[in-house]
């Protein structure tokens, strides 16, 4: 059997040997290839089927012609040449390059010379084989600008891509993620796990877990710490690739950051919450008003009902004085919920601010430093210079009161910012295309996070009990608001704290507009020179001519001389060098009673409730005073 | 004696303002809402309207317009304990319809009166 076998296999051989220089030529004719045998002058001795096609041309049309025919001179020179004379040095050369064929333009090539020696072995000839790689060349390029396109997007966005070992460790991340996590270089990513960037490691184990299943997830917002130890908070998707043998290879995962989303949307709850507690507050300061309005009204009665002299009125007056207070309060709960009376004007936010500081720093230990940088002075916003002044004062006095130890320094700033900037900081519409922001920063002990998120609440106060009424931010955040302005409030504990005041620019001093008419000569009497300026500011742009004095000589010389003597005259309780007998007397000597409002503290004993009541005062006031009040006041005065 | 009229929810403070303008011997009428003082509104017996502003029913703006469509040479005074409706507040809404003064919760009683007095010998001389 095995001999029978052989014999068929050697008349297979013999047959196939017989047959060899057919398949040879069979081979070489139908090679995919370009293949040609080239002579030592570079003549072309045998070319193939498919050189032919190429070239569009019959075999014999091409052997016999030297490369340099075929290709051009330059060509063959440049980049042939020098090739085929290596290999005829007895090497193998392997080059890639591109040609231009008559059949389909330029294509691109490998090229293979082979050294062809004779039975002598002396190398008479070689063989030139060419591959047409152009669609391998296609390929490979379609993929790499694939891999850039990718990786174009993967820079661009911002959306923080990672991928990491199924025990966490970084394998890659993208720009994106490395600018969220605040890393420095992708290098120090790899010797990190991302497990640790998890504010909460267990979140990371169950999110591996989640993803066990191989399907893609999105796991919502999750805290993360940064490389700098800050903290954020991320919307994370993921997915888990496997291996071949179905094992867990690796993890991607992208990472938005929503850590400015997520504070806008604590500020917009925020800012509805103060809403509901401002009108449930308004609610009851409204009905409080009517209650007093009936308390004060009934005391009116029993003051006319009691004889002269009657020991009673005085009780009666402390009722009064009562309801004062009261309304003070109800006041400031109505400011906040803004459902105060405002008479805005335009004034120099500047202007205001200088005099508070000034106010400030007069009463201020000399332990504490206030520092103002006003970038700028020409800035007008509409609004009452009095409700301003008790915005920038509460900040200031709060300030104080968060230094340690009475030890620390204040900054305050003045600037102005773009109206599309403050959009964007605050996330709500703007109102002007200008804004000034004022920047209270302090070196106090700071706040935490749940202590800022009620400061802005009516009647929170971190004072003991009976020491503050606790409706300074409040009333902060009512008057600011009400001038469609934001208050904006940074703060970590032992950091100190930083208060942004946004309000919006009415015009510039250049555009002030002139008033009209004789201005009424207004005089102030008073013993604190900040405070009625801010006063004095309102009413000055209010349309008063405004005179100031808080010495009693000054105040004669006023009076006496018909040119400065005022149509009215306003009495700040708290004029030390002047007392109220003494501006009696001087109406008296002059021949003169202008009509005079008194404005005292609501603390203060009401001094002046008798002299109304005798008509020698035409109006008494109570801080804190609006300036629509006294422009009331003012008003009903003059047409008595 | 000339009448007034006293639009006020508040029965307490209704009454104190009664008390006090029947003691200066006007004739007093009085309404516990806006809808009340339009309903009841006698042009020949009333010189001047107190209204309050924000009440149950018809509110103070309401009464001052109605009122001063029907009775065009009526005085009016506006008080308010706060309250806003939208950008602009009661009061000054009220000074726009031509209340001829306003007065915030709590407020001086003889001022008011005093106000009223000056307002009605103005269109009465005798």
């Amino acid at each position: 059997m095995k001999q029978e076998k052989d014999k068929t296999d050697l008349h297979s051989s013999l047959e196939f040997l017989s047959r060899e220089k057919y398949y040879a030529d069979h081979i070489f004719n139908n090679s995919r290839s370009m293949i040609s045998v080239i002579d030592r002058d570079y003549v072309y001795v045998k070319v193939n089927t498919t050189f032919c096609k190429a070239h569009r041309g019959m075999a014999d049309s091409i052997i016999g012609k030297s490369l340099s025919d075929v290709w051009g001179k330059e060509t063959f020179s440049n980049s042939i040449k020098h090739n085929i004379d290596r290999c005829f040095g007895g090497a193998t050369v392997k080059y890639e390059a591109s040609f231009m064929t008559p059949q389909a333009g330029k294509r691109f090539f490998e090229v293979i010379f082979r050294p062809f020696p004779s039975d002598a072995g002396k190398i008479t000839h070689l063989l030139a084989e060419t591959f047409d790689i152009t669609d391998l060349k296609l390929t490979e390029k379609i993929a790499i600008e694939k891999e850039e396109e990718f990786k174009k997007f993967e820079t661009n966005l911002p959306i923080g891509f990672l991928r990491c070992r199924p025990d966490g460790r970084i394998i890659h991340g993208n720009k994106a993620f490395l600018v969220i996590m605040d890393c420095r270089s992708e290098s120090s990513l790899y010797s990190t796990n991302l497990r640790d960037y998890y504010a909460e490691k267990e979140i990371f184990d169950m999110h591996v877990e989640e993803l066990a299943d191989s399907k893609p997830k999105s796991f919502g917002r999750v805290p993360l710490k940064t490389c700098k130890g800050k903290e954020i908070v991320c919307r994370i998707s993921g997915f888990m690739a496997l291996d071949e043998s179905g094992n867990p290879s690796y993890f991607d995962f992208a990472f938005e950051d929503s850590s400015r989303e997520l504070m806008l949307e604590n500020r917009l709850l925020e800012a509805q919450k103060l809403e509901t507690i401002g009108s449930l507050a308004g609610g009851i300061a409204h009905d409080f008003n009517n209650i007093l309005a009936t308390i004060s009204g009934y005391s009116e009665l029993l003051i006319e009902d009691l004889p002269g002299h009657s020991p009673l009125s005085e009780k009666v007056s402390k009722i009064q004085i009562a309801v004062n207070k009261a309304r003070s309060l109800t006041n400031q709960i109505l400011t906040f919920s803004r459902q105060v009376e405002q008479e805005k004007v335009p004034v120099s936010v500047y202007e205001v601010l200088r005099e508070t500081i000034g106010f400030v720093k007069s009463a201020a230990p000399p332990s504490i430093t206030i520092r103002s940088n006003y970038r700028d002075k020409q800035k007008f916003v509409f609004a009452d210079p009095t409700q301003l002044f008790r915005v920038f004062l509460n900040l200031l006095t709060n300030a104080i009161q968060a230094l340690e130890d009475k030890k620390g320094t204040i900054t305050v700033t003045l600037a102005i910012e773009e109206g599309k900037k403050v959009r964007g900081d605050l996330n709500k519409v703007i109102v002007a295309d200008e804004y000034i922001l004022v920047t209270f920063r302090d070196t106090g002990r700071g706040m935490d996070q749940s202590l800022l998120r009620r400061i802005f609440e009516p009647f929170f106060t971190t004072r003991e009990v009976g020491t503050g009424s606790g409706l300074g931010l409040s009333v902060v955040h009512g008057i600011v608001s009400e001038m469609d302005g934001s208050v904006l409030v940074s703060s970590e504990k032992g950091e100190g704290s930083v208060f942004y005041i946004y309000l919006p620019v009415y015009f510039d001093k250049a555009r002030k507009p002139a008033l009209h008419g004789r201005k009424k000569k207004l005089l102030f009497v008073t013993g604190n020179r900040h405070e009625s300026r801010i006063l004095s500011l309102g009413l000055e742009s209010a349309g008063f001519e405004m005179t100031q004095s808080s010495e009693i000589k000054h105040f004669n010389k006023i009076l006496a001389e018909p040119k400065t003597r005022p149509d009215i005259v306003i009495y700040m309780s708290e004029a030390e060098q002047i007392r109220i007998d003494d501006l009696i007397s001087s109406f008296q000597k002059c021949g003169i009673t202008p009509p005079c409002i008194i404005i005292c503290d609501s603390n203060q004993d009401n001094s002046g409730e008798k002299l109304v009541n005798s008509g020698i005062i035409s109006q008494q006031l109570v801080k804190p005073v609006s300036l629509k009040e006294i422009e009331t006041a003012i008003q009903l005065s003059i047409k008595r | 004696m000339p009448g007034i009229l006293i639009v006020e929810d508040n029965r307490e403070l209704r009454e104190m303002l009664k008390e006090s303008l029947i003691r200066k011997r006007f004739t007093v009428q009085e309404a516990e809402n806006g809808k009340d003082a339009i309903i009841h509104f006698k042009p020949g017996v009333t010189d001047l309207v107190v209204t309050d502003l924000i009440m149950p029913e018809e509110d103070g703006l309401k009464v001052i317009m109605t009122l001063r469509e029907i009775k065009p040479s009526i005085k009016v005074i506006a008080i308010s304990g706060g309250g806003k409706a939208g950008p602009a507040s009661y009061l000054n809404m009220a000074k726009a319809l031509g209340a001829d003064a306003i007065y915030y919760k709590p407020f001086s009683v003889n001022e008011m009166i005093g106000k009223i007095e000056e307002l009605l010998k103005i269109e009465q001389p005798l």
